[in-house]
């Protein structure tokens, strides 16, 4: 019998741990989901030097972005609000689930939209 | 006492410091927060000579010390930025006359120099793209043991 890891899994971790987050895609307008804040620090190295810096990230369910009419080629440039930040989705890589990369989740690779400095 | 490197590395960070939009310089730290970018360090420099002449181990020879001066900046425009930052930076360092005097005072024979070798640029993300760029100048002057 196949495990079924969105319903034993993901989605009481998205329960638990996600937040609401608005995904603007385009002119296609903002559709409500729920995401797990994956905001880590960061630290840039050149030779001896370091920036401490953030590196702004989110996981998000792909089913639940299917859902909404987000499609993978949507990902790139999309914003994306939640605890109170918004930010712009610059890169992002699948997380392959054992039931398929289509029912995995997506971690999206944020950057800042109003300025540098934090 | 008179130590031509310590005066020309000091002088570097009050010139990388007048840089403008500079927010953080510092001599020899290597560990910045990203709220004080852009921010430029002044490393301490190698220092060598390839003076083998037989004459008294005591004796003035002639020295040149490269120093690295790195500039951090985090922007959605940082390639611009850096450059924009090396810009002044080069201006301010060539046509500096405190760092033209150390030179030229420390060799009256001629010898000193104030030479830009280069730059090199590094890339990442942060909160926001995040770049480095190291800037390597020459400084050739003259090492008075005596004077030490």
């Amino acid at each position: 019998m196949t495990i079924d890891y969105s319903a034993l899994l993901y989605d009481p971790v998205y329960a638990e741990l996600g937040v609401p987050a608005t995904l603007s895609v385009g002119t296609a307008g903002e559709v409500t989901i729920t995401v797990i804040d994956e905001t880590r620090p960061k630290s840039n190295i050149n030779g001896t030097m370091e920036v401490r810096t953030t590196g702004p990230g989110a996981f998000a369910r792909i089913p639940e972005l299917a859902e909404k009419g987000i499609v993978r080629d949507d990902y790139q440039g999309a914003s994306l609000t939640f605890n109170g930040r918004s930010w712009l989705v610059r890169s992002h890589e699948l997380r392959g689930s054992p039931n398929g990369e289509d029912v995995g989740e997506v971690r999206f690779l944020l950057k800042a939209i109003e300025s540098s400095d934090g | 006492m008179a130590d031509v490197r310590e005066d020309i590395l000091a002088r570097l960070l009050e010139v990388a410091a007048a840089v403008p939009n500079v927010r953080w310089a510092q001599r020899n730290s290597v560990d910045v927060p990203e709220n004080l970018l852009p921010a430029v360090m002044v490393f301490d420099a190698d220092e060598e000579t390839t003076d083998t002449h037989n004459r008294p181990s005591n004796s003035p020879f002639i020295v040149q010390m490269t120093p690295e001066i790195v500039f951090m900046e985090q922007a959605d425009e940082v390639g611009s930025d850096l450059t924009t930052l090396r810009r002044e930076f080069i201006k301010g360092v060539l046509y500096d006359a405190e760092l033209n005097n150390l030179v030229a005072k420390s060799s009256p024979r001629g010898n000193g120099a104030i030479r830009y070798l280069g730059c090199n640029t590094d890339f990442g993300w942060g909160r926001s793209q995040s770049g480095f760029l190291r800037v390597l100048f020459m400084f050739k002057y003259t090492l008075r043991p005596e004077e030490l």
